[in-house]
C-alpha cells in the first residue's frame, strides 16, 4: 500500500491556519461550546489512554472545553479508526487519540475501509516513544549481542502487544541485519505481552519504552531503536541498536497524536486552527510536565510535532510496513 | 515484603475510618454488578475525576470496594431472573434460577452472598500472607497451561447437556463458532464478520448474555403468568427472616466447598487475561465432578450456586495480584486502577511492597472490610429483593427487556448491538423451545475465543509444534487431571452398575 500524497493532502492538516481568516464569523463563534469526544482505538487504561488523559487535563485550560472518552479497541486499532471515520461526525468535536507508528503499520498491512489522508489527518503529535527490546530479570541474556548470538542457533521469541507495531519491525530488521532468527508473539495487549516476558514464557519483549518503565528491576533493557538512548538512567544504559551491532536500522518510534476528519479541515478551518494552536500551547505549560510524568511518560519523550511532521512520519511507517508485509500479515 | 502486624492494624484502622466510603462504593458496585452491560471498569473510569482528586489510599479503598462488590452483585439477577449481570455470574444461573423457581430464591441469594464473602475473604487473607508464593504461580501458568484449564471449562458443555447430549454438543459447537467471529489473534484477519466493523473485535459478550438469557427468558416468561411454580409462589409469599437464616446455615454446612472453589478462582485470576467467567465455569465443573450427586446439578442445589459465586470472588483477589506484584494489570479494571496509582506516583511491582507496603497490603485489607460490610448490607436485603419474582410476568418481562436493552447499548453505544441482542434473543428462544441448551452455547461463546487465543499463541511460540501442549510439567499434570476428571463419571457409573448387579445377584 502506498499513500497518494498530493499537494492538497500534504497541506490539508495545516490548512486551518490559512483559511481561518475567511471562515464565517458564525462558525468561529463559541467553539467549542460542548465537550469534545475523544475516541481511543485501544483499551481503557492503556498507554494512549493515560497519555491522552494527562494531555487533555492541560489542553482543556486552553481549549475551554472538557473531554469525553470512548474506547474502540480491536483488530490492532482498526476498529477505532473505522468507527471514527464512518460513524463520527466531521465537526471538530470528534477527535481520535492514537499512535502514528503502530496504527499506520496496521493501515498498511490490514484490509481497511478508510483511506489516509483522504478520510483523516493527524493534527499534531505529543511525544516520541522509542522501541526497545528487554528481557526478564532471570534471563541469561545480559546484552543484545548475547541475544543475537543465541538467535543464530535457535529462534528467539519476543512478545509484542500486536504484530503491526514499530518494535516488531525493529526486531525483524534486527534479525535481517544480523542473521539471527526471531519470532514475534502478539499478545493482544501491552500488559499480557510484558507479563509473558517477565514470567519467562518468551525470551523477551519488544515494545515501546515508556510502557515498560514501571517494571523496575524485573526488566533488563538490551537495546533501543534510536540513534541515542534518551533515558539511559531508566534503561540500565541500554545501547542504541546501531551503536551496539553496527547495523543501519532506522529509528522505530511511536508518536501519540490526535487525528481529525479530513472533511473537518475543509469545512471548519477556524475550529481546526483553534485545535492546532491550543494543542501547541500545552507544551509550554509547566503543569503539563508534572501530569505527563505522573502518567508515566518521561519528560525527555515529550515533543511537539506539527501536522506536516505527522504526515511525514505516517508516510515512513507505511513504507516500512510495505517492506515487511509478509511477516506482519497473513497475506504472503 | 514488609509485612507486619502493625502495618495490618494500621490498614484496618484506615479502612474503618472510611467505612462510609466503603458502604457507598459497595452499594454502587452491587447495583452495577447486577445490571448487564455495566461493570466495574467503566464505572471506575466515569469516576476518575474523584479518584484522581483524592489521596491514593482513599482512591484505592473506593475502587477496590466497588470492584469486589460488582463481583458479588452479578449473582442477584442470575438467581432471580436467569439473567447474569456479567460473564462471571453466568454459571450461577445453572442452579440459582432453578432454586428461585422452586421458591428458594431467598436462600439462593443468601448462598450467593455468603459464598462470595467467604470466597473473597479467604482468598484475600491468603493473598496477604502468601503473596510471594501466590504471585509465583503466574510464572507457571502460560498459554499451554491455560489451554488445559479452558478445556476443563469447556467439558462442562457435556455436563450441562447431559439430558440431551447431541443437542447440547450442537449448541456448544455453535457457541464455539460464534466465539470464533472477529479478527484472528495473530494477524488480526477478520473472520465471519460479514463486513460489519462492529464484529471485528468479536461478538460482544454482553449482547450474547442479554439476548440468550434475558430476552429469551422474558419471552418464555410471557407464556405464563408467573416465574414461580405454584408451590414456589406459596413459599415466597410466606417467606420471612427464617429463610435468610436457612440460607446462612446451608452456606456454612458447605464451608469447605466455599473455600476450595474460591481458591480455584484465585489461581485462575492470577493469570493475566483470564477472568471471572472462566473461574466460575471451571469451579462449577470441578464442584460437579467431585460431588456424590452430580446428577442433581442444574436442578437447583446449593453447591451449584456456591461454586461459581465463590470462584468469581476469589478471582477478584487474583486479578489484582499481577498488578501489584509485577506491575502488569490482569484485567480491564486493574488497568484503570493502574492509571490512578501511576497518577499518584505509586511505583507498582516488587518495589511497591518495599516503598509502599501499606498500599500493597491495603488492597486486600480493603477487600476484607468491604466483604464484611457487604454481608451486613446485603443479607437483610435478601428478604425483600427475592420478592422480585412475585411480580407478574406481564409486568416483569417488558421491564426486563427495556432495562437489558439499555445495558446492551451502553458499553459501546452501537445501535448494531441492539439488533444483535434481539437476534440472540430469538436464537435463545428457539434453542429453549427446541431443547438446545443455551448454557452450552454460552460456554462456547465465552471460552472459545480464549481457548483459540491460547492455542494459537502456544503453537506460534513453539514454531507450530503440537507437542508443545505436552512440554511443560505443570501442563502435563493438568492434562492428567483433565483425563482423570473425564474418566471419573464413567468409573463411578461402572462401579454403581457393578454394585447393583452384585446386589441383584
Amino acid at each position: 500500500m502506498s499513500i497518494m500524497l498530493n499537494r492538497r493532502h500534504v497541506l490539508l492538516a495545516g490548512a486551518g491556519a490559512v483559511f481561518a481568516p475567511f471562515a464565517s464569523a458564525v462558525q468561529a463563534a463559541g467553539y467549542p461550546d460542548k465537550p469534545l469526544q475523544v475516541l481511543i482505538p485501544t483499551g481503557e487504561g492503556g498507554g494512549v489512554d493515560q497519555a491522552a488523559r494527562a494531555f487533555n487535563r492541560i489542553w482543556s485550560k486552553y481549549l475551554g472545553a472538557n473531554f469525553e472518552y470512548s474506547y474502540f479497541p480491536g483488530a490492532s486499532g482498526q476498529v477505532g479508526y473505522e468507527v471514527f471515520v464512518s460513524k463520527r461526525e466531521a465537526d471538530g468535536y470528534n477527535i481520535l487519540f492514537g499512535n502514528i507508528g503502530p496504527e499506520m503499520i496496521m493501515y498498511a498491512t490490514q484490509k481497511v475501509k478508510y483511506k489516509y489522508p483522504q478520510d483523516f489527518v493527524y493534527l499534531g503529535s505529543m511525544d516520541v516513544d522509542d522501541s526497545v527490546i528487554w528481557v526478564g530479570s532471570g534471563s541469561k541474556f545480559k546484552t543484545i549481542q548475547d541475544m543475537v548470538e543465541e538467535g543464530k542457533k535457535r529462534e528467539i521469541t519476543l512478545s509484542t502487544s500486536r504484530l503491526p507495531h514499530p518494535s516488531t519491525i525493529g526486531a525483524l530488521a534486527l534479525a535481517e541485519a544480523t542473521g539471527m532468527k526471531v519470532r514475534m508473539i502478539p499478545y493482544g495487549g501491552g500488559g499480557p505481552a510484558r507479563s509473558a516476558a517477565i514470567t519467562g514464557e518468551v525470551d523477551g519483549c519488544a515494545t515501546f519504552l515508556s510502557s515498560s518503565l514501571g517494571l523496575g528491576d524485573q526488566a533488563r533493557f538490551l537495546t533501543v531503536f534510536n540513534e541515542t538512548n534518551r533515558a539511559p538512567e531508566l534503561t540500565n544504559n541500554a545501547p542504541p541498536v546501531n551503536q551496539a551491532l553496527g547495523t543501519k536500522i532506522p529509528q522505530m518510534s511511536g508518536q501519540r497524536a490526535i487525528a481529525i476528519h479530513a472533511k473537518t479541515v475543509e469545512a471548519y478551518p477556524d475550529r481546526v486552527k483553534k485545535l492546532s494552536e491550543t494543542f501547541k500551547q500545552v507544551f509550554a505549560d509547566p503543569d503539563y510536565k508534572a501530569v505527563a510524568e505522573k502518567a508515566g511518560t518521561p519528560w525527555e519523550f515529550i515533543q511537539y510535532g506539527d501536522a506536516a511532521s505527522c504526515q511525514e512520519s505516517a508516510k515512513e511507517f507505511v513504507e516500512l510496513a510495505d517492506r515487511y508485509r509478509p511477516l506482519l500479515s497473513a497475506t504472503k | 515484603m514488609n509485612l507486619s502486624l502493625s502495618l495490618l492494624s494500621d490498614q484496618f484502622l484506615l479502612n474503618f475510618s472510611y467505612l462510609w466510603l466503603i458502604v457507598i462504593a459497595t452499594t454502587i458496585g452491587i447495583i452495577i454488578g447486577a445490571m448487564p452491560g455495566f461493570g466495574s471498569a467503566n464505572t471506575i473510569i466515569m469516576l476518575l475525576p474523584f479518584t484522581l482528586a483524592v489521596d491514593v489510599e482513599v482512591a484505592m479503598i473506593f475502587m477496590v470496594s466497588l470492584f469486589v462488590a460488582s463481583h458479588m452483585g452479578g449473582g442477584i439477577t442470575s438467581i432471580l431472573l436467569n439473567i447474569p449481570g456479567n460473564g462471571g455470574s453466568a454459571a450461577t444461573c445453572l442452579d440459582g434460577y432453578p432454586m428461585a423457581r422452586k421458591g428458594l430464591g431467598q436462600q439462593a441469594l443468601v448462598l450467593s452472598f455468603v459464598a462470595s464473602t467467604v470466597g473473597g475473604m479467604v482468598t484475600a487473607l491468603m493473598s496477604i500472607f502468601l503473596l510471594p508464593y501466590i504471585a509465583r504461580l503466574a510464572f507457571y501458568m502460560h498459554s499451554v497451561e491455560m489451554v488445559v484449564i479452558l478445556l476443563f471449562g469447556i467439558t462442562l458443555i457435556a455436563s450441562v447437556a447431559s439430558d440431551n447430549m447431541l443437542k447440547g454438543l450442537i449448541a456448544g459447537f455453535l457457541g464455539l463458532l460464534i466465539g470464533a467471529i472477529g479478527a484472528d489473534h495473530i494477524y488480526s484477519t477478520p473472520r465471519g464478520t460479514f463486513g460489519f466493523i462492529e464484529l471485528y473485535d468479536g461478538v460482544p459478550l454482553i449482547a450474547v448474555l442479554i439476548g440468550v438469557f434475558a430476552i429469551s427468558e422474558a419471552l418464555i416468561m410471557m407464556e405464563s403468568t408467573s416465574v414461580l411454580s405454584d408451590t414456589g409462589r406459596q413459599m415466597m409469599q410466606q417467606s420471612s427472616w427464617k429463610e435468610t437464616w436457612e440460607g446462612v446455615v446451608m452456606s456454612f454446612q458447605r464451608t469447605w466447598h466455599m473455600i476450595w472453589t474460591g481458591i480455584i478462582g484465585l489461581i485462575i485470576g492470577i493469570v493475566p487475561g483470564a477472568g471471572a467467567s472462566i473461574a466460575a465455569f471451571v469451579a462449577y465443573q470441578q464442584s460437579r465432578l467431585y460431588s456424590k450427586t452430580p446428577e442433581k446439578y442444574g436442578t437447583g442445589i446449593p453447591e451449584g450456586v456456591i461454586a461459581p459465586e465463590s470462584a468469581n470472588n476469589g478471582c477478584a483477589s487474583g486479578d489484582l495480584i499481577p498488578l501489584l506484584v509485577i506491575g502488569v494489570p490482569g484485567g480491564t479494571t486493574a488497568a484503570v486502577m493502574l492509571i490512578v496509582m501511576t497518577y499518584h506516583g505509586v511505583q507498582l511491582g516488587p518495589r511497591l511492597f518495599i516503598q509502599n507496603p501499606g498500599i500493597g497490603y491495603g488492597v486486600f485489607i480493603t477487600m476484607l472490610v468491604a466483604y464484611a460490610v457487604m454481608l451486613f448490607t446485603t443479607l437483610p436485603l435478601t428478604r425483600w429483593v427475592s420478592k422480585l419474582v412475585l411480580i407478574p410476568t406481564p409486568v416483569l418481562a417488558p421491564i426486563i427487556i427495556a432495562f437489558t436493552l439499555v445495558g446492551a447499548f451502553a458499553p459501546r453505544g452501537y445501535m448494531f448491538d441492539l439488533w444483535l441482542t434481539l437476534l440472540f434473543g430469538a436464537i435463545g428462544y428457539i434453542c429453549r423451545k427446541t431443547g438446545f441448551n443455551v448454557v452450552a452455547l454460552l460456554i462456547g461463546v465465552i471460552l472459545g475465543p480464549m481457548l483459540e487465543a491460547n492455542v494459537m499463541r502456544a503453537l506460534r511460540i513453539s514454531g507450530n509444534d503440537p507437542w508443545v501442549f505436552f512440554s511443560s510439567p505443570v501442563g502435563n499434570i493438568l492434562w492428567a487431571a483433565l483425563a482423570f476428571s473425564l474418566a471419573i463419571p464413567s468409573i463411578v457409573q461402572w462401579r454403581r452398575n457393578r454394585a447393583a448387579r452384585m446386589v441383584a445377584a
